[in-house]
């Protein structure tokens, strides 16, 4: 059998769950990603299920962050399987990583975050460029630019609200794709 | 709006940036719990700026920035004449997009593991079979190398060596990977067998089901139950006629179907207490069809002797088929 930690139960025995709360959470957080109403609705009830299981034989540190995890990874991975079936049988097929939400791929958003991050201080762009494409800590980015960690999550935060904000003024509404 | 300090854009970035973190300890975990409780607002304004940050979009944006780059999804008007410039760029994108995940990964996790993580290796002539904690079964044939990584949102196997034989218990949620070094192959729930025969050639063979193949480099297959493919470096070659609800070699035949003998040979040796050599790496080429008892060299060398016209020696430690 795998070396697994199933069985070594925290002393304080099974953490209770306002499961009712999850699910609602769950469905809005998969809505606020841009699935559709069933795929909110399925994934949310399988990741749930997954959870309830988990529950009974570990301790879980954030239920939510879990949860959402979870249910990240049954999008991508629903996504890519939609990507192939649709490919036909013995095509040799192009394939591209799939997309997990066709609206923030799509060419106007990439236009207004372009846009954004142009008119961002250089510093606060070359830090978004570390973090996400480069993908250095934010100890790293801060010894590398010479300041603060602080001010390197300070400069992330930031730059998140800021293209946040340019896609709502841009009417680019990501939820819901029905 | 999303600057003050307390809005909730602000603070939702705040905690993505937070999650991203390679360790959450157990009271930011709770915070986190209670805040995305707290107002159903935080859960959606989370999810939107998840989405944001992790979009290919932009990825490609920072990426590039100025080059206003042609997105992937673009409504097909890119019909295999893209420029040559994005190319350069999306296996970075896509790299930091799988980094992203791990980071991820780790803070969820925190001290508490909710991973299994095992090797498994069996000798020569050896068969085993394991079971995985999602109840999946794996046959492995003699001098066979596996790594399972079974995590509550996703099953991955690497076959590192030899041949094994899934059979993937059935879920909806968490998709089933086996990397086989330069194929990759994902399913649901399925049975079907990879052979690793050497460093360039893989055997895939579905009994049940359906799986598609990634060879990368955009080459991909999908293959119901029955069917097979044989990745050779640039060559495929496609199988049919895979029958029965498993591999023969998991009772210890080998089914030959225009087989090229190396791979007959390679099967035997997996097993064969004298190792099967040939005189001319030529004879490896020939064809064979038949269902071979790999348990039985000298029976599958009189075989093979007698389809090609060939002969065999035994030696002091092997057995050399030659013209």
């Amino acid at each position: 059998m795998l070396a697994s930690n199933h069985g070594l139960l925290h002393d304080g025995g099974p953490q209770r769950h306002d499961w009712d709360a999850i699910r609602t959470a769950l469905k809005r957080y998969l809505r606020g990603r841009g699935a559709r109403h069933d795929v909110a609705e399925d994934v949310a009830q399988e990741t749930l299920a997954r959870l309830l299981e988990l529950s009974r034989s570990q301790q879980i540190g954030s239920v939510f962050a879990l949860a959402f995890r979870i249910a990240d990874n049954a999008l991508v991975d629903m996504s890519r399987r939609n990507g192939r079936l649709a490919a036909e049988m013995e095509d040799d097929v192009r394939s591209e990583e799939p997309s997990l939400n066709r609206i923030l791929d799509s060419r106007r958003a990439m236009e207004v975050f372009d846009r954004c991050l142009r008119r961002m201080p250089a510093l606060r762009r070359e830090v978004l460029v570390r973090r996400r494409v480069e993908q250095e800590s934010c100890r790293a980015i801060g010894e590398a630019l010479d300041m603060s960690t602080k001010a390197v999550e300070k400069h992330i935060t930031r730059g998140m609200t800021d293209l946040r904000r340019a896609l709502d003024q841009a009417g680019i509404d990501l939820a819901g794709e029905d | 709006m999303g600057h003050e300090p307390h809005s909730i854009d602000w603070q939702a970035a705040q905690w993505l940036g937070r999650m991203s973190r390679p360790v959450l300890d157990s009271d930011a975990a709770a915070a986190f719990d209670r805040w995305i409780l707290e107002n159903p607002r935080h859960v959606e304004s989370y999810a939107r700026m998840a989405a944001m940050w992790q979009s290919e979009g932009l990825g490609l944006a920072l990426a590039e920035p100025g080059g206003a780059p042609r997105p992937s999804n673009d409504d097909f008007d890119g019909d295999g004449d893209e420029p040559a410039a994005p190319r350069t760029w999306r296996p970075r994108v896509l790299q930091a997009g799988a980094a992203l995940c791990l980071l991820l990964f780790a803070c969820v996790l925190g001290p508490r593991l909710l991973v299994e993580e095992a090797e498994f290796a069996t000798g020569h002539g050896q068969i085993r079979t394991v079971t995985l904690g999602d109840g999946s079964t794996i046959r492995m044939d003699g001098e066979t190398r596996i790594a399972a990584r079974i995590t509550p949102w996703s099953r991955h196997v690497a076959l590192k060596r030899g041949e094994a034989f899934f059979d993937v218990a059935h879920e909806r949620l968490r998709g089933f990977t086996v990397d086989a070094g330069g194929a990759s192959v994902s399913v649901l729930g399925t049975a079907f067998d990879i052979d690793r025969m050497d460093a360039r050639t893989r055997v895939i063979q579905v009994y049940r089901g359906l799986v598609s193949v990634d060879a990368g480099a955009g080459r991909q297959w999908r293959l119901p139950a029955g069917s097979g493919l044989e990745l050779s470096g640039e060559r495929v070659r496609s199988l049919r006629g895979v029958e029965g609800d498993r591999p023969g070699w998991t009772q210890g035949w080998f089914e030959a179907n225009d087989t090229p003998v190396a791979q007959l040979v390679q099967r035997l040796n997996r097993a064969s207490p004298r190792k099967v050599v040939l005189a001319d790496p030529a004879l490896g080429e020939l064809l064979v069809t038949g269902r071979f008892q790999t348990g039985d060299a000298q029976g599958v060398l009189d075989a093979v002797a007698a389809i090609h016209d060939l002969h065999w020696r035994r030696t002091a430690d092997r057995y050399v088929l030659e013209r």
